[in-house]
C-alpha cells in the first residue's frame, strides 16, 4: 500500500516537470521539456512508437528476414534486386498516398500501368519510334487518364470508388485493345535501361562505386539537417520533442542503414536508375504534400471537407489535380514496369493497386482521410517489398505469401487504430 | 497588417463606446452592409422574406429568432454561401454581389460558421491561413504565417498552448476562439458568428464574448447570431428580430426590455424593420 504514494508521487513530479512554464532547476539543462523517468518510459512506449513504430517494424523485418534467408536478403544483388522489383509499386503509392490523403482512393492504377505500357510498346517496338518518344507518349496517356478520373471525381461528383471501378475495367480493355491481347518485346537498349540500367564508376572506385556513396551520404546528411532544423522549430514552440539521445539514436539508425544500402548496392551493379527516378520523385512530393498551397489543401480535404469548402479551398480543382498526378505517376510506373519487363503483356499491372493501397495504409494513412506522408507510404511499401521478397527467397509457397501479406496489412491497420484510440483516451 | 491599420484608429480612445461615439459624428453614417428586401426560398419554403438589415462600423448587431426563423440563411447569404432570389445587397453605398465565399471574402467579409470550419488535422497555423495561405517562392511561409498567428491570438487574448497544436488537441473553447481568429487574417470589415457559444462552458462563453468584443473594438461590424439572450445583451449594441423570415422588430441592446423582445421572437407583437437613426 505504501507504494501508491510513492508511485503517484513520481507521476505528478513527472507531470510538473514537463509543463513549459515551470521555472527549471539549473541541472535540467535547456531541454524545454525534461521528462521524469516516468514519463520518459510511457513516452517511448506510446508517442515513440506511435511516430517511429513503422520504422522500427521495418528495421525488425528486415532482421527477420536477414536472419531467416542466412543474410541472403541483404546481399549486394538481392537489395539491388528489391527495389527493380518493387520500384514501380512506390511509385504509385506516392500518388496513391495522395488521393488517399484527400479522402480517395484509386482502383485503376494497375489497369494504367497497363495501357500507359502497352501504348509506350506499340510506339517503340511495333512502330519503331525512338525510345524518348513512347515514354512521352506513354506519360500523355498517363497525364489524359488521370484527367478522365479527375473530371467524373471532381466536376460530376462520383465517388472515386466507382470512378476508378469503372477506369479498371475500361483501362485493362483498352490495353487489350492497344496489343490486340498479344505481348510485345523486347524493347530497344535505351529503353530498357530506364528501369534496368545502373549507374556505376562515373567517379571510379575499383568494383565500389564512389558515386553512390557520396550520394547517399549527401542525402544522409541534408536528413539530418532538416530533422534537426525540425526538432530546433518544436522546441521554439515549446512543443514535446523525443529525448535527445533517442533523436541522435534515431538518426545514427537512418544513417546506418541507409549507408548499409549504398555500400551494397556499391559493390553490386552500381546505382540503379529506377532509384534514381524514386529519390527526385520523393523528394519533390515530400516537399509538394507539406511545403506547397496544394498539399496543404489536400490535407485539409481529406481532414473536414466542407470546411475546406467553407474557407474557399477550390475544392473541384485540388481533386481533380489530385487524379491527373496519380495518372502520371501510374504513367511513370508503366514506364520503368515496361522498361523492366522488357516488354508489354496484356495482363501487366493486376492487383498493382491492391499493393500501393497497401503501402500507404501501412505506412500510416487514415482510411478517413487528412493523415499520411509520403514517406510513410515508401516504408510501407518497402515492408511489403522485403516481405515478398524475403519470402520468395526462402521459397515459401506463394499462396502462404498472399495470406501473410494480407494478415500484416490488417496488424498494421489495426495497430495505428489502437494508438489512436489510447492517445485519444489519454488527453 | 492590415488588422494593425484597423486598431490605429483606436489608439488613445481607451473605450470602445467612446471610440464608437466619435465615429458617430465624424462620417456620414453609411452602413458597411445593407441588405434590402432579401428574398430565399428553398422550393416550398419561404427561407427569408423581403429582409431588410444593416451593420455599420463599431458595433455588434445581434441577429436574433426562434428556430428556422432565417437567421442562419441570411447569415449564409451575407458570406456568399447562398445566393438570394431577389433583394440588393450594398457595401458601404455600392450593390455588390457576393457568389461564393471566396468572394464575400474579398469583400471583407468573415463568417465563423455553426458547424465550425476547421480541420482536425491541421495545426492552428494552418487552420488560420487555410484557403489563403501566404507563400514565398511558390512554397508555403511557414514561419511568417506563424508570427502572424501569434500576433492575432494575441490581440485576442486567446489561451492557445502554441500555433503548431493540432485542432484535435483543442478544447471546444479554444476552438471556438481560433475560428474566431481566424476571422481577422486579411482584412475583414464585418465578421458573422453564427451560434459562437452553442457547445460551451459558461468560462469558455465569457472567453468568446470577450474576443466578441475585441472584435468591436478593433472596429469592425460584428454580426452575432444567437439562441441565447443573455450573450446577446451581454455585447450587442442593437437586436434585430426574425421571425418566420420577416423582420419582425429592432431593439437598442441597452434599453429595450427582455419582455419586448421575447415577445417579438414569439410573435406575440409584429414590428417591421426600423431604419436608421438609431444612436441619436
Amino acid at each position: 500500500m505504501n507504494a501508491i504514494p510513492a508511485l503517484k508521487d513520481v507521476f505528478t513530479r513527472g507531470q510538473r516537470q514537463s509543463d513549459p512554464d515551470t521555472p527549471r532547476a539549473p541541472e535540467q539543462g535547456g531541454e524545454p521539456r525534461v521528462v521524469g523517468a516516468v514519463d520518459a518510459l510511457r513516452d517511448v512506449f506510446t508517442r515513440n512508437l506511435r511516430q517511429s513504430g513503422i520504422y522500427i517494424a521495418f528495421v525488425a523485418i528486415i532482421g527477420l528476414f536477414a536472419w531467416l534467408t542466412d543474410g541472403l536478403l541483404l546481399s549486394p544483388d538481392n537489395v539491388t534486386n528489391v527495389f527493380l522489383q518493387y520500384g514501380y509499386i512506390l511509385i504509385l503509392a506516392i500518388g496513391m498516398v495522395i488521393v488517399i490523403i484527400a479522402g480517395h482512393i484509386d482502383l485503376s492504377v494497375g489497369s494504367v500501368v497497363a495501357l500507359t505500357g502497352a501504348v509506350s510498346a506499340t510506339f517503340v517496338i511495333k512502330q519503331g519510334h525512338p525510345s524518348w518518344l513512347g515514354v512521352l507518349v506513354a506519360l500523355g496517356v498517363g497525364l489524359l487518364v488521370g484527367a478522365w478520373q479527375g473530371f467524373w471525381v471532381a466536376f460530376v461528383g462520383i465517388p472515386a470508388f466507382i470512378v476508378t471501378l469503372a477506369g479498371m475495367l475500361l483501362f485493362r480493355g483498352m490495353t487489350l485493345r492497344v496489343l490486340h491481347n498479344i505481348s510485345l518485346s523486347p524493347f530497344p537498349t535505351d529503353y530498357h535501361n530506364i528501369a534496368g540500367g545502373f549507374i556505376n564508376g562515373v567517379l571510379g572506385g575499383n568494383g565500389y562505386d564512389v558515386f553512390t556513396l557520396v550520394v547517399a551520404a549527401v542525402g544522409i546528411a541534408g536528413y539530418a539537417y532538416s530533422q534537426l532544423r525540425n526538432r530546433r522549430g518544436r522546441i521554439r514552440y515549446q512543443q514535446s520533442v523525443e529525448a535527445f539521445p533517442l533523436f541522435v539514436l534515431r538518426l545514427v539508425l537512418v544513417a546506418v542503414v541507409v549507408m548499409a544500402l549504398a555500400w551494397q548496392l556499391a559493390h553490386s551493379r552500381g546505382l540503379p536508375v529506377v532509384l534514381i527516378i524514386l529519390g527526385i520523385l520523393i523528394m519533390t512530393y515530400s516537399v509538394i504534400t507539406t511545403k506547397t498551397v496544394f498539399g496543404r489543401h489536400v490535407y485539409a480535404i481529406g481532414g473536414n471537407l466542407s470546411a475546406a469548402q467553407l474557407s474557399g479551398v477550390k475544392v473541384k480543382k485540388v481533386n481533380f489535380w489530385i487524379f491527373v498526378n496519380m495518372g502520371f505517376l501510374a504513367a511513370v510506373a508503366g514506364v520503368v514496369f515496361s522498361s523492366r519487363s522488357n516488354g508489354s503483356q496484356p495482363a501487366a499491372g493486376q492487383m498493382f493497386e491492391l499493393d500501393a493501397i497497401a503501402a500507404c495504409f501501412i505506412g500510416g494513412a487514415s482510411t478517413t482521410g487528412g493523415v499520411g506522408r509520403v514517406t510513410g507510404a515508401m516504408v510501407g511499401g518497402l515492408i511489403m517489398g522485403v516481405m515478398s521478397n524475403g519470402m520468395q527467397l526462402m521459397g515459401i509457397d506463394q499462396s502462404v505469401q498472399q495470406m501473410i501479406k494480407g494478415l500484416v496489412l490488417l496488424l498494421a491497420v489495426a495497430f495505428d487504430i489502437y494508438n489512436k484510440r489510447r492517445a485519444g483516451a489519454a488527453r | 497588417m492590415p488588422v494593425e491599420a484597423v486598431r490605429d484608429e483606436t489608439i488613445g480612445v481607451p473605450d470602445g463606446e467612446q471610440a464608437r461615439q466619435t465615429m458617430t459624428t465624424t462620417t456620414t453614417r453609411t452602413p458597411l452592409l445593407a441588405m434590402r428586401q432579401i428574398c430565399k426560398r428553398f422550393n416550398a419554403v419561404e427561407a427569408l422574406v423581403d429582409v431588410d438589415f444593416e451593420v455599420y462600423a463599431h458595433e455588434v448587431v445581434a441577429l436574433v429568432g426562434d428556430n428556422g426563423a432565417g437567421k442562419s440563411t441570411l447569415a449564409k447569404v451575407i458570406s456568399g454561401v447562398l445566393q438570394p432570389d431577389s433583394g440588393l445587397i450594398e457595401m458601404e453605398g455600392e450593390t455588390v454581389a457576393i457568389p461564393s465565399p471566396s468572394a464575400a471574402h474579398d469583400l471583407g467579409v468573415a463568417t465563423v460558421f455553426q458547424d465550425l470550419a476547421l480541420c482536425d488535422n491541421l495545426d492552428v497555423t494552418a487552420n488560420l491561413f487555410l484557403g489563403r495561405e501566404m507563400t514565398g517562392r511558390a512554397l508555403l511561409a511557414d514561419a511568417q504565417m506563424e508570427d502572424a498567428a501569434k500576433k492575432i491570438l494575441r490581440d485576442l487574448s486567446s489561451r492557445i498552448p502554441s500555433v503548431r497544436t493540432q485542432l484535435r488537441d483543442l478544447s471546444a473553447g479554444q476552438r471556438q476562439s481560433v475560428a474566431i481568429a481566424r476571422t481577422l487574417i486579411g482584412s475583414p470589415r464585418i465578421v458573422v458568428l453564427d451560434e459562437p457559444t452553442a457547445s460551451l462552458s459558461v468560462a469558455q462563453t465569457a472567453e468568446v464574448l470577450t474576443h466578441i468584443q475585441g472584435l468591436r473594438d478593433l472596429g469592425l461590424g460584428v454580426v452575432l447570431i444567437s439562441h441565447n439572450m443573455n450573450d446577446v445583451r451581454a455585447v450587442s449594441d442593437r437586436i434585430e428580430v426574425l421571425r418566420h423570415g420577416r423582420n419582425n422588430g429592432s431593439f437598442d441592446a441597452s434599453s429595450a426590455s427582455y419582455e419586448a423582445i421575447l415577445a417579438a421572437i414569439t410573435g406575440a407583437t409584429h414590428q417591421g424593420y426600423r431604419s436608421v437613426p438609431r444612436f441619436a
